[in-house]
C-alpha cells in the first residue's frame, strides 16, 4: 500500500496530515459500530455474562466443602473471575462480527471505497473494537471481583479462617484483574483477526471457539501429564487465563504474564493473517 | 369454501398493519381478477411488500384479511399450486445450485422433477441451472425467482419488482411473458415503484401510497383522466389567440413567449376557431400524459421519502 | 385531480380462471416436507463439508486422546487381578475369623464397636460383620451381613449385589447381626437388642454349596482425599485399618477351631502395607478383629470407552454450527419466506427441519463414534491400557453399545438444539455462541472449578448429555472418585441424556411457538 504522508480532505480541499486521517478513519469505524444496536447488546452481554457466571460460581462455594479451610486451596480471586471463561465467547463474537458481518452484508465494499487503505481500516477497527471491549471488560472485571468479595466472605472464607478478603489493592489480585481485563480485549482482537481472515461469521466463530475452548479440552484429554502441560502452555485460553491465579503459582503450566503474552501472540498472529488476506484478496 | 366465482381471485379486504409507531397499511382493499396483469404501484415504503407478505401468510395483519380463491393463504393445502410468488430475488442460498433450489421446492409439494427443468427452460435459465446461485447476476436470480413462482403452475402469480436487475432484453421478455400468462387466464400481480415499467404490460393498476389505495383503475382510464383535454398551442400572435379562445369559453395560460396551454375546448375546436379568425399558429397538439405523469400526479402528496426540491441557479 | 376515486370497475370480458394441466395435483404432507428439507441440506456443499469435518474432527481428536498417553508399568510385578463370579474385576481383601460349615447353620453376633485405627477417619464403606464364603481364596462366592460407618446395615453377596438394611450410623450403638444358611439360600438379619429380628436381605448363592467357611470379618477401604487446583488434581489415597469388637458370638452347625486368616494379597503398587493382613484376637464368645481392604467390584478411574469417544466434545462445535446454519442461513437470505410461503404450516416445517438435521447428524455421529471406538481401543491397549489394570472392552458390551450409539444421539440432540436456538434467535452468530457457551464452556470449566460446582454443572447444563458416553459400571455400594475430568457424570448415563433431551424439547417447543406467532 503506497500511502503519501499528506492527503486531501475531499470536502474542504485542505491538505490533512497523517494523524488527522487516522483520527478520521477511527471516527468512521466508531460511528459504524456505535450506530448498530447489536453493539450495545453485545457489550451488555459481555458485562452480564462475566458478572453473572462469576457470581454464580462464587455463590455456590461453601467453606464446608473443604475438609479443613487451611488446607483448602481454593483461589478465591480466580474463582471470582470464572466469568471470564464464558465472557470471552462474547468478546470473540463481537470482534469477529465487527468485520465478518460487513462481508455478509456487502458493507465492506462501501467501507473500502471510503477508506482505501486496508491497513488503516483494520487498525482503526482494532482500536475501536478493542476500546469498546476494554470498557465493558473493565466494568465486568470490577463487578465480578466486587461480587466475589461479598460472596466469598458469605461462604465462610473469612480472614479469620486464613482467607484474606479480596481487595483490589494487593498485588496478585491487581495482576489477576488487569490480566483478565487485557485477556478479554485480546480475545476480541483475536476474533477480529479471524473474522478478517475467514470473512464468514459462522466459520470465524467455529474456528475461534475451537481455539478458545477446544484447545483446552484436547489438552485435558491427553493422558500424559507432560503433553497436557505443553498443550496448556500454547493454548490461548489456558495460557492467557493463567493470569487469573493468585495462589499456587508454581502449579501453573505457565507464568501469569508469560501466559498473557501467549494470548497476545495468538491475537497478533491472527490479526497479521487477517491483514494479509485483506491486502491480498479482492473484496 | 371455494366457489367458482372466487376461483383465481385475490381479495384484499381492509388490511391494517403497524410496525411500532409506523403505520404500514391503513385499511387497504382491492381485488384481483383472472386474465389481467395488475400493476401494483406505489413509492418506496408505501406498503407493497408488506401487502404481499400478508397475502402470503408470512406476516399477520392487525386487521382485515387477504383471501386467495376465497381462502386465506395458510389454509391452502398445496399453496405452490395455487399461488406463485416472487418476493426477493436474493433469497437463495449462494452455495446451492439454481436447479437444486427449485428441486427442494418441488419436493415440498411432490411436484415431478421434470417440471423443474420445464420452468428453467421457460425462464431461459436452463444452461446456468447447474451453477451455484451465488454466482448468478441479479437478472439471473430474478429469472430463478420467477421460475420458482411458476413451478406449481399456479393460477395466481404475485411478483414483487420482477423487472429489477433485468437487462433490456430481459425486460422485453418479461413484459411479453406476463401478458401471455394473463391470457391463459391467470391472475397476475406485478409490483413496481416505477410506473413506466408497467406502461406496456399492465391492464389494470392498483396505486397505493402511505398504506392506502389511491387509485384502483384500468390503465386506459387513468391515462385519459390524467390527460384531461388540454391542448398545447404554438402561435406568434399570442394575444389574439388568447382573446379569441377565452371568448370561446376556454381557459388559457401562457407558458412561453409563443406557447399557450388551452383547456376547456378540444384540439379540433381550437384549430377551427383559430383558422376561422385567421390567427396564425404553427402547432396544435392534444397533450397526452404518460403513465408516469399520471402517477406522479396521483402520488404527489403520498411520497414517503421525498427529496426536497432542488434549488439554485442551474435548476430551472 | 389529485386523488381520483376509482371509476367503476372496468367491464372486463369474463375470463375463465387458469387451471393447470401440466402439473398433477401435489401434496404438502409431512413426508414431502422431510424430502424438501433433505434436498436443502444435501445441496449446499459447504454443509456437506462441515458434516464431513465434524466426523473427521471427532475421529481425529478421539484417536489423539487414545494415543497420547502411555501407562507406566509399575516396577512391582503383580499377578492377575482377582476376578469374581461373572469375570468382573474385584477387590477381595479382609481379615477373617472363621470355621467350616458343612451344612445348614446359623451365625449370630453382636458388633459392639467399629472404629478406625490412629488418626485416619474410616471410609463410609468400612465393613464389619458375618461372612459365608466358599473358600478363603480371593474371588470365591460369598454372602455377608455387615454394619458400616456411613451406610447402615447391608446384606451383600458376590461383590455386585447389595441390599440396604436399617439406616444410620452402624457404629455408634451395638447392633446384632445374624446370617442363616439353608442350602444355598443365605438370609441376613439384624436386631437392635438381640431378641427382635428383622430380615435385611436374602439371596440364593449357587456357589455356596457343600462345605463353606463361616465367620466374622472386618475390612476397610482406602480413604481418599483430593485436592484440585488449576488443571491438576492431587489424589491422596491411603489405606485405612478398622477395628471391630464382636461379642456374644454364637454359631451352630460349624466344625473345627476358629481360624484367623488374612484374605487377599498385596495392596496396589505403592501403598506399601499389606492389606487383609490384620490382627485378630479372642476365642469363643468375643473377638477383636482389625482389617484393611475391601470386598467389592473394582472401579476404574479411567473410562476407556469414553476416552476413545472424546472427540465428540470438539466435533459438537461443527455439528452445532451446521444445526444453527440450517435455519439461520434461510433467515439471513430471506429464503425463509420462500420456505414458509411453500409450506405455511411453519411449526411442521421446523419439526421437519429438526428431524432431517437430527437424522443426518445422528448417522454422522454414529459413524464417527464407531470408527473412533474400533480404532481407538487397540491404540489404548497398545499404550498399556490393558488387563489386569484395565478391563477389556468389547464392541458388543451393553455399556459400549450404549456409549457408541449414544454419541450419535448426543450429536443429533446438539444439532437440534442449535437449530431451535437458530430459529429463536434468527442469527447465526448468537446461535452458535449460545450452543458453545452451553456445552463447551462447561466442559472446560468442570475440570477447573471446585468439585461441588463442577458436579452441579454436569447435572444441570446440557453437558449432562455426555454422561451417555460412560462405559464403566458404577455401583452404589462402592465409593469412587467420579472426577469430572475423568468423564464421570454423577447422575448416570440415561438421566444425563434425558437432561439434554429436556433442553432440546423446551428450546424446540419455544422455537415452534415463536415461528408460528412471528412475522417473517
Amino acid at each position: 500500500m503506497s500511502e503519501r504522508a499528506v492527503g486531501h480532505d475531499g470536502m474542504s480541499g485542505r491538505a490533512v496530515g497523517h494523524g488527522a486521517r487516522w483520527v478520521r478513519t477511527a471516527h468512521a469505524e466508531w460511528t459504524k459500530l456505535r450506530t448498530l444496536h447489536s453493539t450495545w447488546w453485545f457489550l451488555a452481554a459481555l458485562v452480564l455474562t462475566m458478572v453473572a457466571v462469576s457470581a454464580l460460581t462464587t455463590g455456590t462455594l461453601r467453606a464446608g466443602d473443604c475438609a479443613a479451610l487451611r488446607t483448602c486451596e481454593e483461589d478465591t480471586v480466580k474463582l471470582s473471575l470464572t466469568g471470564v471463561w464464558v465472557a470471552q465467547a462474547v468478546a470473540l463474537l463481537f470482534g469477529a462480527l465487527a468485520v465478518s458481518s460487513e462481508y455478509g452484508t456487502g458493507t465492506i465494499r462501501t467501507t473500502l471505497t471510503a477508506i482505501p487503505s486496508r491497513w488503516r481500516m483494520l487498525a482503526a477497527k482494532a482500536v475501536v473494537v478493542g476500546g469498546l471491549v476494554a470498557a465493558a471488560a473493565a466494568v465486568g472485571v470490577f463487578g465480578s471481583l466486587y461480587a466475589g468479595r461479598e460472596l466469598v466472605l458469605a461462604a465462610g472464607f473469612t480472614p479469620a479462617a486464613g482467607y484474606p478478603a479480596i481487595g483490589l489493592g494487593d498485588g496478585p489480585t491487581l495482576r489477576a484483574a488487569a490480566g483478565s481485563f487485557l485477556y478479554v480485549v485480546l480475545v476480541a482482537l483475536l476474533g477480529l483477526g479471524l473474522g478478517t481472515a475467514l470473512r464468514d461469521t459462522a466459520g470465524a466463530l467455529t474456528a475461534g471457539f475451537l481455539l478458545l475452548y477446544g484447545f483446552p479440552l484436547v489438552a485435558a484429554l491427553l493422558t500424559d501429564p507432560d503433553w497436557v502441560e505443553a498443550a496448556q502452555r500454547i493454548a490461548p485460553a489456558s495460557a492467557g487465563l493463567s493470569v487469573l491465579a493468585t495462589r499456587n503459582l508454581d502449579a501453573l503450566p505457565i507464568g501469569p504474564w508469560a501466559g498473557l503474552g501467549v494470548a497476545a501472540a495468538w491475537a497478533g498472529a491472527l490479526l497479521v493473517v487477517g491483514w494479509g488476506v485483506l491486502r491480498g484478496r479482492d473484496v | 369454501m371455494e366457489t367458482d366465482a372466487d376461483a383465481g381471485t385475490v381479495q384484499v379486504k381492509g388490511l391494517r398493519k403497524r410496525f411500532g409507531s409506523v403505520t404500514a397499511l391503513d385499511g387497504l382493499s382491492f381485488t384481483l381478477t383472472p386474465g389481467q396483469v395488475t400493476g401494483f404501484v406505489g413509492p418506496n415504503g408505501a406498503g407493497k411488500s408488506t401487502t404481499l407478505r400478508i397475502v402470503l401468510g408470512l406476516d399477520a395483519a392487525d386487521d382485515g384479511e387477504a383471501l386467495i380463491g376465497g381462502r386465506p393463504y395458510r389454509a391452502l393445502s398445496t399453496p405452490l399450486q395455487e399461488v406463485g410468488a416472487l418476493l426477493d430475488a436474493g433469497a437463495v442460498h449462494p452455495s446451492r445450485r439454481g436447479r437444486d433450489h427449485l428441486l427442494w421446492l418441488a419436493h415440498s409439494h411432490r411436484i415431478p422433477v421434470r417440471r423443474v427443468d420445464e420452468v428453467l427452460e421457460q425462464v431461459g435459465l436452463a444452461s446456468a441451472s447447474r451453477r451455484r446461485a451465488g454466482g448468478y447476476s441479479l437478472g439471473m436470480r430474478q429469472r430463478l425467482g420467477i421460475a420458482a413462482a411458476l413451478l406449481g403452475d399456479p393460477p395466481v402469480l404475485l411478483l414483487d419488482e420482477p423487472v429489477n436487475g433485468l437487462d433490456p432484453e430481459g425486460i422485453r421478455w418479461i413484459r411479453g411473458f406476463l401478458k401471455s400468462l394473463a391470457r391463459e387466464g391467470r391472475t397476475v400481480l406485478v409490483s413496481s415503484h416505477l410506473m413506466s415499467e408497467l406502461e406496456d404490460s399492465a391492464d389494470h393498476l392498483v396505486v397505493i401510497g402511505r398504506g392506502r389505495v389511491i387509485a384502483d383503475t384500468g390503465v386506459r382510464e387513468l391515462l385519459a383522466a390524467a390527460s384531461g383535454d388540454r391542448v398545447a398551442l404554438r402561435t406568434s400572435a399570442r394575444t389574439e389567440a388568447m382573446t379569441l379562445l377565452a371568448a370561446a369559453g376556454a381557459t388559457v395560460a401562457a407558458t412561453d413567449r409563443d406557447a399557450l396551454t388551452v383547456s376547456g375546448v378540444n384540439a379540433e375546436k381550437v384549430v377551427q376557431l383559430l383558422a376561422g379568425a385567421g390567427v396564425p399558429f404553427s402547432e396544435v397538439s392534444a397533450h397526452r400524459a404518460t403513465l408516469e405523469e399520471a402517477y406522479m400526479e396521483l402520488t404527489g402528496d403520498a411520497l414517503e421519502f421525498a427529496a426536497p426540491p432542488v434549488t439554485g441557479t442551474e435548476a430551472s | 385531480m389529485t386523488t381520483t376515486q376509482t371509476p367503476p370497475a372496468p367491464p372486463n370480458p369474463p375470463v375463465a380462471p387458469y387451471r393447470s394441466t401440466v402439473v398433477p395435483p401435489g401434496r404438502d404432507g409431512f413426508p414431502q416436507l422431510l424430502r424438501a428439507e433433505w434436498t436443502k441440506l444435501r445441496t449446499v456443499r459447504r454443509w456437506n463439508l462441515t458434516l464431513l469435518g465434524a466426523v473427521l474432527l471427532t475421529i481425529l481428536i478421539s484417536l489423539f486422546a487414545a494415543s497420547s498417553g502411555k501407562v507406566e508399568t509399575s516396577g512391582e510385578k503383580r499377578g492377575p487381578a482377582p476376578t469374581g463370579p461373572g469375570g468382573i474385576q474385584i477387590l477381595d481383601s479382609f481379615r477373617y475369623v472363621h470355621r467350616s460349615l458343612p451344612g445348614d447353620g446359623t451365625l449370630t453376633v453382636r458388633v459392639d464397636r467399629l472404629v478406625g485405627q490412629g488418626e485416619t477417619r474410616l471410609s463410609g464403606w468400612a465393613k464389619a460383620g458375618l461372612l459365608l464364603k466358599k473358600s478363603t481364596a480371593q474371588g470365591a462366592p460369598y454372602a455377608a451381613v455387615m454394619v458400616t460407618p456411613g451406610h447402615g446395615v447391608r446384606f451383600q453377596h458376590d461383590f455386585v449385589h447389595d441390599t440396604a438394611g436399617s439406616e444410620g450410623d452402624g457404629v455408634a450403638t451395638a447392633r446384632w447381626l445374624r446370617l442363616v444358611r439353608d442350602g444355598t439360600r443365605i438370609t441376613g438379619y439384624e436386631s437392635a437388642d438381640g431378641s427382635g429380628w428383622q430380615r435385611v436381605g436374602s439371596a440364593d448363592v449357587p456357589g455356596l454349596d457343600g462345605t463353606v467357611q463361616a465367620g466374622l470379618f472386618v475390612t476397610s477401604p482406602m480413604v481418599t482425599r483430593m485436592e484440585r487446583s488449576f488443571g491438576a488434581v492431587s489424589v491422596d489415597s491411603r489405606p485405612a485399618r478398622a477395628t471391630a469388637e464382636f461379642g456374644q458370638v454364637a454359631v451352630s452347625g460349624t466344625q473345627g477351631d476358629w481360624r484367623h486368616t488374612g484374605v487377599g494379597g498385596r495392596l496396589p503398587a505403592g501403598a506399601g502395607e499389606s492389606e487383609g493382613a490384620g490382627t485378630s484376637t479372642g476365642t469363643g464368645g468375643a473377638f477383636t478383629v482389625t482389617g484393611s481392604g475391601d470386598i467389592a467390584p473394582a472401579v476404574q478411574d479411567m473410562d476407556l470407552g469414553a476416552t476413545s469417544l472424546s472427540g465428540t466434545q470438539l466435533g459438537l462445535v461443527l455439528i452445532a454450527a451446521l444445526g444453527a446454519l440450517f435455519v439461520t442461513a434461510e433467515y439471513r437470505r430471506g429464503m425463509i419466506r420462500t420456505t414458509f410461503a411453500a409450506s405455511p404450516r411453519r411449526g411442521r416445517v421446523l419439526v421437519a427441519k429438526a428431524a432431517v438435521v437430527g437424522a443426518v447428524t445422528f448417522v454422522a455421529g454414529l459413524v464417527a463414534s464407531v470408527v473412533s471406538f474400533v480404532i481407538g481401543q487397540p491404540m489404548l491397549r497398545a499404550n498399556g491400557h490393558k488387563p489386569p489394570q484395565f478391563a477389556e472392552l468389547h464392541f458388543t458390551d451393553g455399556p459400549v453399545l450404549r456409549a457408541v450409539a449414544g454419541s450419535g444421539v448426543l450429536l443429533a440432540l446438539i444439532a437440534v438444539l442449535a437449530l431451535g436456538l437458530g430459529a429463536l434467535l434468527r442469527r447465526t452468530a448468537p446461535a452458535i455462541a449460545t450452543v458453545v457457551v452451553l456445552f463447551v464452556a462447561p466442559l472446560v470449566l468442570v475440570s477447573i472449578l471446585p468439585l461441588g460446582l463442577s458436579r452441579f454443572l454436569q447435572q444441570v447444563t446440557p453437558v449432562a448429555g455426555f454422561a451417555i458416553q460412560e462405559t464403566r459400571t458404577r455401583y452404589g455400594h462402592v465409593d469412587s472418585l467420579c472426577l469430572p475430568e475423568d468423564g464421570c457424570y454423577p447422575q448416570g448415563p440415561w438421566l444425563g441424556l434425558g437432561m439434554l433431551a429436556l433442553y432440546v424439547a423446551v428450546v424446540l417447543a419455544l422455537a415452534v411457538w415463536r415461528v408460528r406467532r412471528r412475522d417473517v
